[in-house]
């Protein structure tokens, strides 16, 4: 008697029949018994598998209004090509980015209107303090990088960033195990116990951002991360005063799939947290569905200070609202030797007189 | 006169007590042959007179007879047998238990082999032999058969002074391994090493800070995740069954160590220990 449907082994992926003898299915490669139930269910578990859905609506924005323009300033860096705004009372002189000068440009242009804004919370002065704490404790640090002064030119930018608001709908299959040993006189048994896991839900998640400039780092930016969404305001020019301001140059399109990728991360990490109980689990598909993923357009606040030491760009940014501080610092090599080697003989010397009181007992 | 006397009467005693000590004193090994038989002709000249000579100072200090025996054939009997009657038909051991060891070496089969009789198998257990022969094997098998010889007599001196404060060398405790410096120190260093590495790798890693988020945990709404489906399906099993191994380690630790004794044609005791080189 033959099956009416294939089934595929979940063992092997071979195609199982029915054996009459023992009233089971048999898959005829791997000689693995299943229920006829345990197959229809790994079926039906099977049938969830779905494709990827993470489209995202991209009317994020809206246009300025004419006379909000005629306040500000735009600067362009003769070095670096980066695009700085501010209001037409503070002046510009040197490029946040890289420490060139830049020059005026006119009156800035701009395709979207920034949704938000995240005032500065932490002044000047805090930040300066921040980044001064920042090389404390380090040992490794040349001490000359500490020494020479660059604190004054730290600067406040607003820097661009696409935020992604969604629901997420979840489908997630496990392969999972139990395993279980005992013992007889004879002999040692492990018995692992296979089975199909299924998951699904929905989650929902806001305010991804992702920095919509070109010239920041990405990965500095998301080392200043979070940024508290709830003391957020709706964007007026006059924030800006007294501080500079990106515009983006990388596009809420092209910023999708950097949200997407975390976006996908956290919710298998969150999904597979609810699998439990077993020895091994390993993911065999999953597929997000985003559902009413809308995109807006945010300034978010943070000191930025750009220093060239021995050839070299290293750029601090502190989160303007948490006072959150990263920013790679260089080594000094000769010390690190002096610590490798040092280290290396006093533990040395220590361990070996160590060894001769253990022979001597 | 009186003293006269008294100086002759005392020069004769003490002519007695040396002819006494001569006829029955030290010499009480009654040994036809000298305590390195070299036949096989192994040792140079040099060596040969070296090795003897310390083999008797050792022999005489301990009352126990040390002897090397080269042969180049065993003439059809095992290296045991062969060894345990060249000691007893050739007279070598002190005293009436006749406190000796002797190792006999045999080029033909390449066989080396260690009897002990009466206090030797007090001195030398079965674990005491193994430690001995592992130190001379090697040194046999390259050919230094003077240097082999040479560790055979100092091992042998060590062991008859152990044994004297009667706690012989046995299998729970053999003489200290010398303290290897140059190991100990590598060892220490290469340790040290990988510790400080670690130890500058974390200061190293105090000036990077920059690191990307690879999930957006933060951005979750809170109370935002429903679980809508959950199926915890079995499918089948497989059972692995292994033979457990056989435990030899219940055999081992019921060794009392001591020695192992046997009788030989002559029906004097004998301990001892053989193998190739």
């Amino acid at each position: 008697m033959a099956a009416i449907q294939e089934y595929k082994c979940p063992c092997c992926g071979g195609a199982i029949a029915f054996d009459s003898t023992i009233q089971k299915m048999k898959c005829p490669y791997c000689d693995t018994e299943f229920k006829m139930e345990t197959l229809a269910g790994y079926d039906s578990e099977l049938r969830n598998d779905q494709a990827d859905d993470m489209r995202w609506e991209m009317a994020s924005g809206e246009a300025w209004q004419a006379d909000e323009l005629g306040g500000i300033n735009a600067y362009v860096c003769q070095s670096c090509g980066g695009e700085i705004a501010c209001d037409e009372n503070t002046a510009a002189t040197a490029c946040p980015f890289c420490g060139n000068p830049v020059v005026l440009m006119g009156q800035f242009s701009g395709e979207l209107r920034p949704d938000f804004v995240i005032p500065f919370k932490i002044d000047k002065r805090a930040a300066k303090e921040a980044l001064r704490k920042h090389y404390e404790g380090k040992r490794l640090l040349p001490k000359v990088f500490k020494d020479q002064n660059h604190i004054n030119e730290i600067k406040g930018v607003y820097v661009p960033f696409w935020l992604f608001d969604t629901a997420a709908d979840v489908q997630m299959r496990y392969k999972a195990t139990k395993v279980r040993t005992w013992s007889d006189s004879k002999y040692d048994y492990t018995e692992t116990k296979f089975y199909a896991v299924g998951r699904g839900g929905k989650l929902r998640f806001e305010h991804v951002p992702v920095d919509g400039s070109a010239k920041m780092p990405d990965d500095l930016m998301e080392s200043i991360e979070p940024f508290d969404f709830s003391e957020v305001v709706d964007f007026q020019t006059a924030y800006l005063a007294g501080y500079l301001a990106d515009k983006y140059d990388v596009d809420a399109e092209r910023s999708v799939e950097r949200a997407n990728e975390r976006i996908r991360r956290s919710a298998e990490d969150a999904f597979s947290e609810t699998v439990k109980g077993y020895t091994t689990v390993t993911k065999e598909t999953g597929s997000i569905q985003l559902q009413n993923g809308k995109v807006s357009y945010a300034l978010f606040p943070v000191w930025l200070l750009s220093t060239t030491w021995n050839g070299q760009n290293y750029l601090f940014a502190m989160n303007g609202q948490t006072g959150r501080m990263v920013g790679d610092l260089p080594l000094d090599k000769a010390a690190y030797k002096k610590w490798l080697f040092g280290l290396t003989g006093i533990l040395g010397m220590a361990l070996f007189a160590v060894s001769y009181l253990f022979w001597l007992l | 006169m009186r003293t006269l006397n008294q100086r002759i009467r005392t020069v004769f005693l003490v002519f007695v007590f040396f002819c006494a000590f001569f006829l029955f004193g030290i010499p009480s090994s009654a040994a036809d042959l000298p305590r390195l038989v070299d036949q096989a002709d192994l040792l140079t000249d040099s060596e040969e007179s070296a090795l003897s000579d310390r083999l008797d100072e050792i022999s005489e200090r301990h009352q126990f007879d040390v002897v090397v025996v080269t042969v180049d054939s065993l003439e059809g009997e095992t290296a045991v047998v062969y060894a345990d009657d060249f000691y007893d038909y050739n007279g070598y051991g002190f005293g009436d238990e006749r406190d000796g060891i002797l190792l006999l070496i045999s080029m033909e089969e390449r066989d080396w082999c260690i009897s002990t009789t009466g206090y030797g198998i007090t001195a030398f257990t079965d674990a005491g032999q193994a430690y001995i022969s592992e130190r001379f094997v090697t040194d046999l098998s390259v050919g230094d058969y003077a240097a082999a010889f040479t560790n055979f007599a100092v091992l042998c001196d060590a062991f008859i002074t152990q044994a004297d404060t009667g706690e012989p060398y046995d299998i729970d405790h053999l003489p200290q391994e010398p303290f290897d410096l140059v190991w100990n120190l590598a060892v220490a260093l290469i340790i040290a090493f990988v510790i400080s590495l670690i130890v500058t790798g974390i200061m190293r890693g105090q000036l990077k800070t920059v690191h990307s988020q690879s999930e957006a945990d933060n951005y979750i709404k809170q109370g935002s995740m429903h679980l809508t489906r959950k199926n915890d399906l079995y499918l089948y099993r497989h059972v692995d069954r292994r033979k457990k191994a056989e435990n030899n380690s219940s055999t081992r630790s019921g060794n009392p160590g001591g020695s192992q004794t046997h009788k030989s044609s002559s029906g004097t005791t004998h301990g001892g220990s053989s193998g190739k080189f």
